[in-house]
């Protein structure tokens, strides 16, 4: 206290007692703190119960997994007509595009089934690929005019482009059709996409003008009369994926199809990635509660979830072959090393 | 863009990825130490224990960017008045013909005994080989040590009423032997009075009128004259008056208190000089007799004993010697009795002397005053304490402690730094001292290089008398005045004197400049390449303040220039303590962990970018949304570091400074090593890659969500962002050891900011939005795989260091750990004996310090004890 300074008149003490510190807990860092200590119990329970949680988890993924029944169809190669050797020109040329495939249902697969195209060696993440859309333009039909960042696709002679860009314009226009035992199978084409995309992304007062009237054509073209909040196809295509390798969805087929059945699929070999040799793969899928078939999830739970219990093992066994006695002052440095001291 | 401008699209690429791939290079790791060290600079402002109540000065970190740099210091260079002392002389003792008065200061004496009685106790080791060690030790100590028993009593009644000590300025005496005329009664009083006349009439001093007090306090020469008229008004004999030719004092002779004033007629004056070391007055009293006064360098008065003068001097030198261990410095004290006759014809020669004019007039008045101070009866011997700074043994005990080596640059004469080095444990006997020293007579003689040759000869000497020492408890201590050290500071030198100095307990320059303390500091900063902390309080430390790695300035009396060059400011030399070894530990582990972790974080993190460009065709795309990268650094993982940076303890206070070894972590420089950082680079790259590749191979290509929706960029870059704020923050929450509500607060709610911070993005409208509208609640929410995705990430991300720290602890243990862990089971309040012995052992070697000076006398008592126990041992058949 700095009322020990004798004799000092008021002033300054209260001069000195300005000066003085304010004690509190916080400014003498005494706060009150829990402070854990690595214990081995801690240790060991920290990976049983890792264990304990990862291990069901995995089971569960892995079997929701192998659940799912996923037809496969690479076709890109199989439609371009053996008379054709110059997959670019057949693919650019007017030429029937027609090619039918047949699809083998080796395990039941209960209704819904998506149906996915798979595009391989697409990079719709390039930036400048990304980058090339214009959201308000979408969204608002007072703002066709707002095509900045649509660059080379912004408009033609000066009329803008709905929608504007190159992800719309290099929309993929393959069309699939499927029919078991001749009986056509429909494709439901509906909510294949975002809600939210649907609901407030683009505009149901958004019309298609002008799209794909430049020099150069890249994919789909769009029905004019129908708002772009009804195009799910290009809602679904303008989510632009993360990766080169990409499914998207194509629509869902609400009948159940059964081991055994053939199907046969009818589609229109419309759209050219043999000029950057990508794939192209028809996909039918059940989903599960974890979505479609993907056995990493399940296999990775397992593995930390055993490399867990391994490493509980481990330091079970270590801590009674070689047991610390926590707080044990005979491991403190001066007295391990009595050379040092 | 348009393709065609090749250049301008070069140019925005690289700026594009200049960008991107700055996460791997924190540029905000430098605003995050910014903000830390400014705060933890606060708490040593805030800290109350550094907060000096006498003079109502905090501390002061008047620059914030050296608090780590606290925390691995290795050499304090301090400078000694007004920083280890207060420049203030107190009269402690004396010894008058052959009796010692005055309460025995010999703290070390009395904590040896202390400890060997304790060890006793619990069987040391070291004697325990001994048979019936116990009955013996107890005996042959009170036969050896009985007087220094009496003493240390006396040591322990007058500690209690401390305060009453310090009552005068100036005089510490405590003996009522000599108190209040109490002396009448003592054997040799005729001694007794002349050494009273001596302390009062033998002096240059001039006394002052206290108006207010009715007192005189005196104008001296030096402190030390000062002290001794103080000394002398207290005994009763009052220095009132000086006039041209007279001495005028109050006498108080009579128990009755009555006061008598004298006047002695000063005939001659014989001054002090550093050369001579001895002053003289040649008096006549009233009663017509003439005295010669002298006090003096006790080497000089011994050496001028007459033969029957000498009756004192075996005791007087004991005690001499007695209290310069202690640091006191000490004076002799004797006189002659002149005949009539045989001082005028001394005076003649003298005014002649004094008279002659020309380049011998020195010499000749010192050759004739030189007869005159022979032939000296010895009196006794005084000894006054160059009063330390509260604290400043017990300081530098734990300093030393800690590791560190403590060097004195001082302007005083080397016998004065000598003195102080003895009160602060510095030096202590039995210890080597080198000095070295250029013989002052040859200076003009010699030439320079001869001079340099001579020093370099000295420094290889005691450099190979050090080498070829055998004892490993020998101790050296560097004595090095000024003038040497000109030689020995140049580039030839340097480098020999620093060997021999780094090789010694304890280096004291004494006579140095502030240039030179300045060129010492460089040379020890760059010479061993280790932090350097100068304290200091006066303008002449400036210079190696400035020079120093830190400089701390004393806020004291003396101005303040050294404040104002220094780093950090303290109010005494004693809060340097809790400066380093708590606040400089601290920091010191502080900084290292949170740049660690920096670079782990922002390595986790930039790498994902990274790997996210291999898959883009390098276009530079982000796999995260621009807002989720700006808010990374800056409110998402920034606050945990922070609060690491700013509250983390790895022990308390009060085990730091029980533990003065834990200091040593930082010069060590135990968690800031290129082990330690490439291991948590690598975590971080670990991390990277399992979360990247983890989350890119759980959304790969198949759908996420029930409906049967595949994954965009956004739902990607959002989950891969999700796992990353997880793994980072349960990271540093591995890292940490305390726990307050700060710290709990700032990471689990980085955490929840997060998640809000995503809910309230995608609330907003599209046009803002974009990809991220309504992204949790609608896509990530509800799918399962984006929480397990989390949950793996996270947990595969730390198990790694988990292993790592629980092996460490479990195989190689560090101190804290052991001590968080004693004091986690409260063992150290079951188990007291063993906290206390474990703390007590807790410091690094050390030879310089109060307790190495205790184990000292210890060793030399126990060596006493085996040859008494030897002797008694031979005696005992006969005995028995």
């Amino acid at each position: 206290m700095a009322s020990t300074s004798v004799g000092s008149n008021d002033l300054t003490t209260n001069r000195r007692q300005t000066k003085r510190p304010k004690y509190s807990k916080f400014t003498q860092q005494e706060l009150p703190a829990c402070k854990p200590i690595l214990t081995p119990q801690a240790v060991i329970s920290a990976f049983l119960i890792v264990t304990i949680v990862f291990i069901p988890i995995g089971v569960a993924s892995l079997i929701a997994s192998r659940d799912v029944v996923e037809i496969v169809d690479r076709y890109e190669a199989a439609c371009v007509p053996s008379n054709w050797t110059d997959n670019v020109a057949y693919i650019q040329s007017t030429a029937d595009k027609t090619c039918t495939r047949t699809l083998h249902v080796e395990k039941r697969m209960k209704s819904p089934i998506y149906v996915y195209y798979q595009l391989d060696n697409f990079y719709q993440n390039h930036r400048r690929y990304v980058k090339s859309r214009n959201d308000e333009q979408l969204r608002d039909a007072g703002k066709a005019n707002s095509t900045s960042g649509c660059d080379p696709e912004r408009d033609v002679n000066g009329v803008p482009i709905v929608p504007c860009g190159l992800i719309a314009w290099s929309m993929f226009n393959d069309t699939y059709s499927f029919s078991r035992n001749n009986n056509n199978v429909t494709v439901n084409k509906k909510e294949i996409s975002w809600k939210s995309d649907r609901d407030h992304k683009f505009g149901s007062d958004v019309f298609p003008k002008n799209f794909q009237n430049g020099n150069i054509t890249g994919g789909a073209h769009l029905n004019e009369s129908i708002p772009l909040s009804e195009q799910e196809d290009l809602i679904v295509w303008m989510r632009t994926a993360a990766l080169p390798t990409f499914r998207k969805l194509y629509g869902k087929i609400e009948v159940d199809l059964e081991k055994g059945d053939e199907i046969k699929v009818v589609l229109q070999n419309n759209y050219n990635t043999y000029s950057f040799s990508g794939k192209k793969k028809l996909v039918l899928s059940t989903t599960s509660w974890l979505g479609g078939k993907n056995d990493f999830l399940g296999i990775a739970y397992l593995s930390v979830g055993g490399l867990s219990f391994f490493l509980a093992m481990a330091f079970t066994i270590v801590y009674f072959v070689k047991p610390r006695q926590l707080g044990d002052p005979s491991y403190l440095s001066w007295n391990r090393n009595p050379s040092g001291h | 863009m348009i393709p065609r401008h090749l250049e301008w699209l070069g140019m925005s690429h690289l700026i594009t990825a200049l960008i991107l791939y700055g996460y791997l290079i924190p540029i905000s790791l430098y605003v995050s130490i910014e903000v830390v060290k400014v705060l933890q600079a606060t708490f040593i402002n805030q800290d109350i224990l550094m907060y000096d109540e006498e003079t109502g000065t905090p501390a002061d970190a008047r620059t914030s960017n050296l608090n780590e740099e606290l925390g691995q210091v290795d050499t304090i260079l301090s400078d000694k008045t007004g920083t280890l002392t207060c420049n203030q002389m107190d009269f402690l003792k004396c010894s008058i013909a052959g009796t010692q008065y005055g309460a025995s200061s010999s703290e070390v004496e009395l904590a040896a005994a202390k400890q060997i009685a304790s060890d006793l106790e619990d069987g040391d080791s070291d004697l325990s080989n001994f048979p019936l060690r116990h009955r013996k030790a107890q005996v042959s100590w009170e036969n050896i040590d009985k007087v220094d028993e009496i003493e240390l009593e006396t040591v322990v009644t007058s500690k209690g009423d401390e305060d009453q000590k310090h009552a005068i300025k100036g005089f510490g005496f405590e003996d009522d032997r000599l108190m209040n005329c109490n002396w009448l009664q003592e054997p040799n009083v005729d001694d007794i009075l002349l050494f009273f006349r001596i302390l009062a009439v033998c002096h240059t001093a001039i006394p002052e009128l206290n108006e207010e007090t009715g007192g005189f306090t005196y104008e001296a020469e030096s402190p030390d004259e000062g002290s001794f008229l103080v000394a002398a008004r207290e005994f009763g004999f009052e220095f009132c008056r000086r006039t041209q030719s007279s001495i005028f004092t109050r006498e108080r002779i009579s128990a009755s208190g009555q006061v008598v004033e004298r006047e002695y007629k000063l005939l001659n004056l014989l001054d002090f000089t550093s050369k001579r070391k001895r002053m003289s007055v040649i008096v006549r009293d009233e009663e017509g007799q003439i005295f010669l006064l002298c006090k003096g360098a006790d080497s000089i008065i011994f050496d001028r004993l007459s033969k029957n003068g000498k009756a004192y001097l075996e005791a007087t030198t004991k005690h001499l010697n007695d209290y310069g261990e202690t640091g006191l410095r000490t004076l002799a004290l004797s006189y002659r009795r002149l005949e009539e006759k045989e001082y005028s014809d001394w005076n003649n020669e003298f005014q002649k002397a004094k008279a002659a004019v020309g380049a011998d007039r020195e010499a000749m008045l010192e050759r004739v005053s030189d007869i005159m101070e022979k032939e000296l009866i010895l009196v006794g011997a005084t000894a006054i304490e160059d009063k330390l700074q509260k604290g400043v043994p017990q300081c530098i005990d734990k300093l030393a402690q800690a590791g560190l080596k403590i060097w004195v640059l001082t302007g005083d004469k080397m016998e004065t730094a000598i003195n102080i080095g003895f009160s602060c444990s510095l030096l202590r006997q039995g210890m080597k001292q080198i000095c070295i020293t250029t013989n002052s007579d040859s200076v003009s003689n010699d030439t320079k290089q001869a001079i340099k040759d001579n020093i370099l000869n000295q420094i290889t000497n005691a450099t190979q008398m050090i080498k070829l020492e055998k004892d490993p408890h020998a101790a050296f201590a560097l004595i090095i005045d000024g003038k040497t050290l000109t030689y020995a500071l140049e580039d030839d030198v340097k480098l020999q004197f620093l060997g021999l100095a780094v090789d010694c307990a304890s280096v004291i320059c004494c006579r140095v400049s502030p240039k030179q303390k300045a060129l010492v500091v460089r040379l020890v900063k760059q010479g061993t390449g280790k932090t350097t902390l100068a304290i200091g309080d006066g303008a002449n430390d400036v210079g190696m303040i400035q020079e120093a790695d830190i400089g701390v300035g004393i806020s004291g009396v003396e101005g303040m220039q050294a404040v104002m060059a220094s780093d950090f400011s303290i109010a005494q030399f004693r809060f340097l303590e809790r400066l380093l070894v708590v606040h400089g530990h601290w920091c010191y582990k502080r900084i290292a962990q949170m740049i660690c972790y920096f670079f782990y974080k922002n390595i986790a993190f930039g790498l994902t970018i990274f790997y996210f460009e291999a898959y883009t065709g390098f276009s530079g795309q982000s796999v995260y949304d621009d807002w989720y990268m700006i808010l990374f650094n800056v409110c998402l993982t920034s606050l945990p570091v922070i609060s690491l940076g700013v509250f983390e303890q790895d022990v308390s206070s009060e085990v730091c400074l029980q533990f003065p070894a834990l200091y040593q972590q930082g010069p060590k420089n135990l968690f800031f090593d290129w082990y330690r950082i490439l291991g948590w680079m690598a975590n971080g790259l670990y991390s990277s890659v399992v979360i990247f590749f983890g989350t890119v191979l759980i959304f790969y290509e198949q759908a996420f969500r029930v409906d049967g929706q595949t994954s965009d960029l956004a739902s990607l870059g959002t989950t891969m962002f999700t796992c990353i704020i997880w793994a980072v923050n349960c990271q540093i929450s591995l890292t940490m050891s305390h726990f307050t509500w700060i710290q709990h607060l700032f990471i689990w709610g980085s955490i929840v900011t997060w998640y809000l911070f995503l809910m309230m993005y995608g609330a907003l409208s599209p046009n803002l939005s974009h990809s991220a509208y309504h992204l949790l609640i609608e896509a990530l929410g509800p799918a399962p795989i984006y929480w397990a995705t989390t949950l793996l990430a996270t947990v595969a991300c730390i198990l790694p260091y988990l292993v790592h720290i629980s092996f460490q602890r479990c195989f190689s243990p560090m101190d804290h750990h052991i001590i968080q862990e004693i004091k986690h089971y409260k063992k150290d309040i079951e188990d007291q004996s063993m906290w206390v012995r474990e703390s007590s052992k807790a410091r690094q070697e050390t030879k310089i310090g109060f307790t190495a000076r205790v184990e000292a006398k210890i060793r030399q008592l126990k060596g006493k004890l085996h040859k008494k126990q030897s002797f008694l041992n031979i005696l005992s058949p006969v005995r028995t």
